[in-house]
């Protein structure tokens, strides 16, 4: 068998596609992937590459009408796609939990916090009401909520963002879940937030042995918490490889120019920041080429009309999808 | 939330303060001598003076108001010169009879309102939304008296359950079943136009809420489905329904005449428009009084449930 005991998350020719009034958008397209267990994977990409339609995709939490998922998700052995609705929901917070992008929405705002991780304790677990009680403050503790005991009864719009974020992941660690989805957890919260929180989740990982899909639009943020990172674009993978790969040996020229465009740890936090020039395609009007070719300064008439597969490149597992890659000897100088 | 109750209590006694401005002022609004108008054209000159030093008419106005005001703090409203008959138990014998068709309309429109639109907002635009939506259209587009006489024609005639009328009316304690036959029209044609407005509101609202994000995130928790219609979806859902409640229940209350006139039940808005007739004008008063506090109190309830179903809204 090609998944071997050890990968958590094997992901195979994965397409998520939404019928529109616009005609069919394809949000994911055949994405490829594997996870072992107790690794962290890095998905990178601008704002509207699918990072969040393929985390939801994996997880199964796609809307229920108006899309089409082919392709194969095994969660442990078990197939997402395609699996009933209730197949999924015995997964759900224990095989695998997700934490969302922005605290402020993700929290049932007239539900007292308490009752929203009691939920996942009582109902789930089958846990009894003081025992649940007891584990949702531990866990409260656990993601490092001060005063627990009180934050227990708080309404979601009584804590400030990094609080509430903790919160969600309190309640994603509730059933003990074997993968981890954390779709931006930071991209809502400040700076330093931020850092406490993936410095959290790093630790977390660490001792409840979890494996993590990491997504983000900041290769910052992947830069020493993954082993291996996704970079996407329209719906594709674009180029993966190793976290030390994507950054020295990435040959595709979005994974460069998204290296440009990121805060680099070293600089201040003030540094203005390179974005990349033009937008992002709009996946209704695809062309035939290269998504990237209307930005790419490297791009060749080829790129306009036939879009490069993914090929290997000259490290183990490292693969990228360019017609005119970028040189492999020169390590990138910055 | 306390300083919120407190400011919305000292607006209620200054809301009541104005309707008891007005609904004494309406006698006086009429023109003509108030005698006369009050015991009507025949009256003696004996209980025109009888009335004369009642009212208190020597005095000032604002004198007469407060005398009035007095008496009606005591549940006094005055005897109607018509019948002989305390305005207050008038009102006390018709109220509970109003009370009790709006209660069993809003339980029947609720019981089934709630169901369908979390039905129709589990898939909108799916064939169950699209048959509950033209059916909630087409009750919409039918005026009540329509509803009346379609319910007279299923209900009184097809079924054979009596419509019983003014003169055979029980109350409830002396005869549940025979009351509620009678009560069975009035409430299920106030409970239609009810359950259009609920059914609407309430299913908009779950549709929207069911984008939320939150709900995808309960669903991640891998509760069921039913669990978060009624736990996520429902409560933040609830706030327009409340409101729309609060403005119909007082609606229902204040034009419950209408359907009590065509079915012969003899509550507040039947025993109105009697009195209008016969120029009760005492007796006018009182209803009018009741019936405006009751439509205030009623709001200030539905405000007040509000603001616990969402905690959000006294606290900004
Ligand atoms: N329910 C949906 N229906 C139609 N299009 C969608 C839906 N959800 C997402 N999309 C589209 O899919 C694309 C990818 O979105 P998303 O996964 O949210 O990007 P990212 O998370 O990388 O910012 C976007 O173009 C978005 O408009
Ligand atoms: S294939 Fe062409 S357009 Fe696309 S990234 Fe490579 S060089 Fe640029
Ligand atoms: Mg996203």
């Amino acid at each position: 068998m090609s998944n071997a005991p050890h990968e958590l998350l094997v992901v195979d020719d994965l397409s998520t596609t939404f019928t529109t009034m616009g005609g069919p958008l394809p949000a994911v397209a055949n994405v490829s992937f594997t996870l072992a267990r107790n690794e962290t994977i890095g998905i990178v990409g601008e704002s509207g590459s699918g990072k969040t339609v393929l985390s939801r995709t994996i997880m199964g939490l796609q809307p229920r009408s108006n899309v089409t998922v082919t392709g194969s998700v095994l969660l442990n052995g078990n197939q997402m796609v395609g699996a009933s609705e209730a197949a999924k929901r015995a997964l759900w917070g224990k095989e695998v939990a997700m934490v969302f992008q922005d605290p402020m929405t993700s929290l049932n705002p007239v539900m007292r916090v308490g009752k929203q991780i009691d939920e996942s304790l009582r109902v789930r677990l089958g846990m009894n009401k003081h025992d649940a009680k007891a584990r949702a403050i531990e866990l409260f503790e656990l993601v490092g909520i001060p005063s627990p005991a009180q934050r227990y009864m708080a309404y979601p719009g009584q804590l400030s963002g990094g609080m509430r974020q903790r919160v969600v992941i309190a309640i994603a660690l509730a059933g003990s879940p074997n993968l981890l989805m954390a779709d931006e957890p930071t991209t809502g919260l400040d700076v330093t937030i931020q850092a406490q929180i993936l410095n959290l989740l790093d630790d977390l990982k660490e001792r409840l042995e979890m494996s993590v899909v990491l997504v983000t639009h900041d290769l910052g943020v992947v830069a020493t918490r993954t082993s291996r990172i996704v970079v996407m674009y329209a719906g594709r993978i674009v180029e993966s490889g190793s976290t030390r790969d994507v950054f020295n040996h990435h040959r595709m020229p979005y994974t460069r120019a998204l290296l440009d465009s990121s805060p680099k740890v070293s600089n201040a936090s003030h540094t203005r920041l390179v974005t990349i020039p033009g937008r992002p395609p709009n996946l209704l009007k695809l062309t035939a080429g290269c998504s990237f070719a209307p930005r790419c300064t490297f791009a060749t008439d080829k790129c306009h009309t036939e879009r490069p597969e993914l090929q290997a490149a000259d490290e183990p597992e490292h693969a990228f999808a360019c017609w005119n890659p970028l040189p492999t000897n020169t390590e990138r100088g910055s | 939330m306390i300083r919120y109750v407190i400011r919305r209590i000292l607006m209620l006694i200054g809301i009541v303060f104005i309707i008891s401005v007005g609904s004494f002022y309406l006698i006086h609004l009429l023109p003509g001598n108030i005698t006369t108008i009050i015991e009507g054209p025949g009256a003696s000159p004996a209980n025109q003076a009888k009335l004369y030093k009642l009212l208190g008419l020597d005095r000032p106005i604002y004198e007469q108001y407060f005398v009035w005001l007095g008496n009606v703090l005591h549940g006094n409203l005055g005897t109607s010169f018509i019948s002989q008959e305390s305005v207050a138990s008038t009102i006390r014998a018709a109220l509970p009879i109003d009370l009790e068709m709006i209660f069993i309309s809003q339980i029947l429109a609720f019981a089934t309102a709630i169901p369908m639109a979390m039905r129709s907002a589990r898939k909108p635009d799916g064939i169950v939304d699209r048959i509950f939506g033209a059916g909630s259209f087409t009750l919409l587009s039918v005026p009540p008296f329509i509803v009346i006489i379609l319910l007279v024609l299923f209900i009184s005639i097809k079924l054979g359950i009596p419509h019983t009328g003014v003169s055979t009316y029980v109350s409830f304690s002396s005869d549940w079943i025979a009351n509620l036959e009678s009560m069975a029209l009035p409430s299920i044609t106030l409970a239609i136009g009810s359950f259009v407005v609920y059914f609407r509101v309430l299913r908009s609202d779950l549709i929207a809420t069911l984008q939320e994000e939150f709900i995808t995130m309960a669903r991640s928790k891998g509760i069921s489905q039913r669990r978060i219609m009624w736990r996520h979806a429902f409560r933040p859902s609830s706030v327009a329904l409340l409101g729309a409640a609060g403005v119909n229940i007082g609606g229902l209350l204040a034009g419950g005449f209408v359907v009590q006139f065509l079915l012969a039940i003899p509550g507040l808005g039947y025993t109105l428009i009697a009195a209008i007739n016969q120029n009760d004008y005492l007796l006018v008063q009182g209803i009018v009084f009741v019936v405006s506090v009751g439509v205030v109190l009623i709001n200030f309830i539905f405000d007040f449930i509000i603001n616990i179903v969402d905690p959000r809204i006294s606290r900004e």
